[in-house]
């Protein structure tokens, strides 16, 4: 428990720090989160220009279509707000050797790497996902408001999902040096998560719900909210299925700091 | 405390190399056949360090001193051999152990890039758990000794290396560790910047017994500051001891010059006194090399002046540079198989690099 808050103040602190030092260039800050915003509203318009040819995508409505996708923007936002040092572990850590840095401190590894940058304009597909959401309740018959109050921890688990798959990706490259490798085509998998699941064929389904299990991140977690009776078993097994992701994650980077301290590269 | 602060034991660290051939060709080979080898970087390795001991652990480029240290504060592992620090075995118990120690890599900043120095401060603050009325107060002495107050508000990235290598140092005593590792802190300083690192080191060593191990190239630094010295060669610990030891039994030297009113007849290359010959340096000016352990340098001046109107005159001995340069040279010429072994210079009392002397 100690070091839970340990590990929670330090990461408040971290994150201060370090959205002072960024918000010292207000213009760039603006700048970056204006391209963040617009980026997200054009992936949005194409889920509406999708919609307005297929007024019954699958048998969902189109306020429930908002849903999914203003939930998607939850996990993704998050992740993307934590995880920009891991696109660049390799080249920032391991080539230049900030890693040693990392090693001589009495903190997790992991969470070090994690939390000294931050991309602080993700922070706004947070809140126009919430806004999304807003609206589609707004416009939806029935939606359970249990399912509506336990979203935001279910988006907590979607980022933990996220960053441990990404995570995953990244500490291969204690033991490979080509890190281009693949984290990009995964990346490319989590747009998959804006539609319902029911749209995909089988195999699609099947990547999404196992190996690379994105659909724990932004679809099943919508099924108590919007009632999806069928997706409830999977609904519960999102907790699960970050932590396991986690701890695999965790387990992965130990072995590639060991591994690290045997080589030094 | 009578446990040593430090021990090590046969420390042995060999890394996989994968030679490449030169050229397309080569590059092409080694995607199908890697030829692999090994290569050892630290042979063999010990010493111990008593709390309070503030050591030299110098040698040239590659010969391991960077990697003993990287083992010794708990980034790499050992391939065998023993280490215990403080109690720690410390790539085994790296975090707790981390809290023990202060390491300053002179090339490579500790602190965060970006944000300015203070806040780098209070992170770490935060990290050691550093109380409100300590942090103060050791500020307050940082900034007595390496005036970094008026750098507190600028990012690391902004700063001169003196700038940002004081407050490295700073930021590694802030949790005040009674093990401190000084990887090169001196390296790229001016000569002002140097003399405060130093002042500091020593003011933090006597206050609070800090046990430092320091590598460096600039072996002022040793000078300054270390009274035992460990010199390591191709991974193995070539001399263990005092600096003034490692002098004697390598380069006994006593140097005396000595200038006439004016050059003898013939102005001549060699100057023959007694037993000893001096060399010419300039018209009139001569230079006389000692052995030590043959004669006293007083026995030789007062032979000088006995025969020669000699004007001024003045000893010195070898420099620690010189002293070591010439170790580095012998050892190399001793790892030949086919050379001939180092006669001409070679002190007798040069160690094998297979035995340690102590002196």
């Amino acid at each position: 428990m100690r070091r839970v808050r340990f590990h929670a103040r330090l990461l408040a602190l971290y994150f201060a720090q370090y959205a002072k030092a960024r918000l010292a260039y207000r213009a760039d800050f603006a700048a970056a989160a204006l391209a963040s915003f617009l980026g997200t509203a054009a992936s949005f318009s194409v889920v509406l220009l999708l919609f307005s040819r297929f007024p019954h995508l699958a048998g969902w409505t189109f306020p429930e279509i908002v849903f999914l996708y203003g939930f998607s923007l939850l996990p993704y936002g998050l992740f993307s707000v934590v995880s920009s040092n891991l696109w660049e572990f390799a080249d920032r850590y391991l080539v230049e050797g900030r890693f040693d840095r990392i090693l001589l401190r009495p903190v997790s590894p992991l969470f070090q790497v994690l939390f000294e940058s931050f991309r602080l304009e993700s922070l706004q597909e947070v809140a126009t996902g919430a806004v999304a959401i807003g609206w589609a309740v707004s416009r939806l018959p029935d939606v359970s408001p249990l399912g509506l109050a336990l979203l935001p921890l279910w988006a907590v688990f979607g980022a933990v999902l996220y960053v441990s798959v990404f995570g995953l990706l990244t500490a291969a490259s204690f033991w490979v040096e080509d890190r281009v490798g693949l984290a990009p085509p995964v990346f490319n998998l989590m747009s998959f998560g804006r539609y319902p699941i029911t749209i995909y064929d089988l195999k699609v389904k099947l990547l999404l719900s196992t190996v690379i299990p994105f659909a724990f991140a932004s679809f099943y977690p919508t099924a108590l909210a919007l009632r999806r009776g069928e997706y409830l078993p999977y609904f519960w097994a999102v907790p699960l299925v970050a932590v396991v992701f986690a701890l695999l994650n965790v387990a992965l980077w130990r072995r590639g700091i060991a591994r690290y301290g045997s080589t030094g590269s | 405390m009578s446990d040593p602060a430090v021990r090590v034991r046969d420390l042995v660290k060999t890394f996989e190399v994968t030679k490449k051939a030169p050229g397309l060709s080569g590059a092409l080979k080694g995607l199908f056949r890697a030829e692999r080898g090994t290569l050892t970087a630290v042979d063999r390795v010990s010493f111990e360090l008593v709390r309070g001991e503030m050591v030299g652990y110098i040698g040239p480029n590659g010969a391991g001193k960077s990697t003993t240290i990287k083992m010794l504060t708990g980034i790499l592992t050992p391939t065998s051999g023993e280490v215990s620090c403080l109690g720690f075995v410390p790539w085994r118990e790296r975090r707790a152990y981390a809290r023990s120690i202060g390491v300053v890599f002179g090339q490579r900043t500790q602190l965060w890039w970006d944000i300015a120095v203070v806040e780098s401060f209070q992170l770490l603050r935060e990290i050691y758990g550093v109380s409100g009325a300590d942090y103060e107060r050791r500020m307050k002495v940082f900034d007595d000794l390496l005036e970094i107050g008026r750098l507190l508000s600028q990012p690391v990235r902004k700063l001169s290396l003196g700038e940002r290598m004081r407050c490295d140092l700073a930021a590694s005593l802030l949790h005040e560790p009674p093990l401190l590792f000084l990887d090169e802190p001196t390296i790229g300083l001016d000569v002002v910047a140097k003399a405060n690192v130093r002042a500091f080191l020593k003011e933090a060593n006597r206050r609070l017994s800090t046990t430092v191990i320091l590598t460096t190239h600039d072996l002022d630094d040793i000078e300054e500051l270390c009274e035992r010295v460990v010199l390591i060669d191709h991974g193995q610990v070539l001399w263990d001891g005092s600096l003034r030891g490692l002098r004697d039994e390598h380069l006994p030297e006593a140097r005396i010059r000595f200038d006439l009113p004016q050059p003898p007849p013939g102005d001549p290359q060699d100057l023959v006194i007694g037993p000893w010959t001096a060399g010419r340096l300039s018209p009139g000016r001569y230079l006389l090399a000692v052995d030590k352990r043959e004669a006293s340098s007083a026995d030789v001046i007062r032979e000088i002046v006995r025969g020669l109107p000699v004007l001024d005159l003045a000893v010195s001995e070898p420099d620690i540079e010189e002293v070591v340069s010439r170790i580095y040279r012998e050892n190399a010429a001793l790892r030949k198989p086919d050379a001939p072994p180092p006669s001409e210079g070679a002190a007798p009392g040069f160690v094998s690099h297979r035995g340690v002397r102590r002196g």
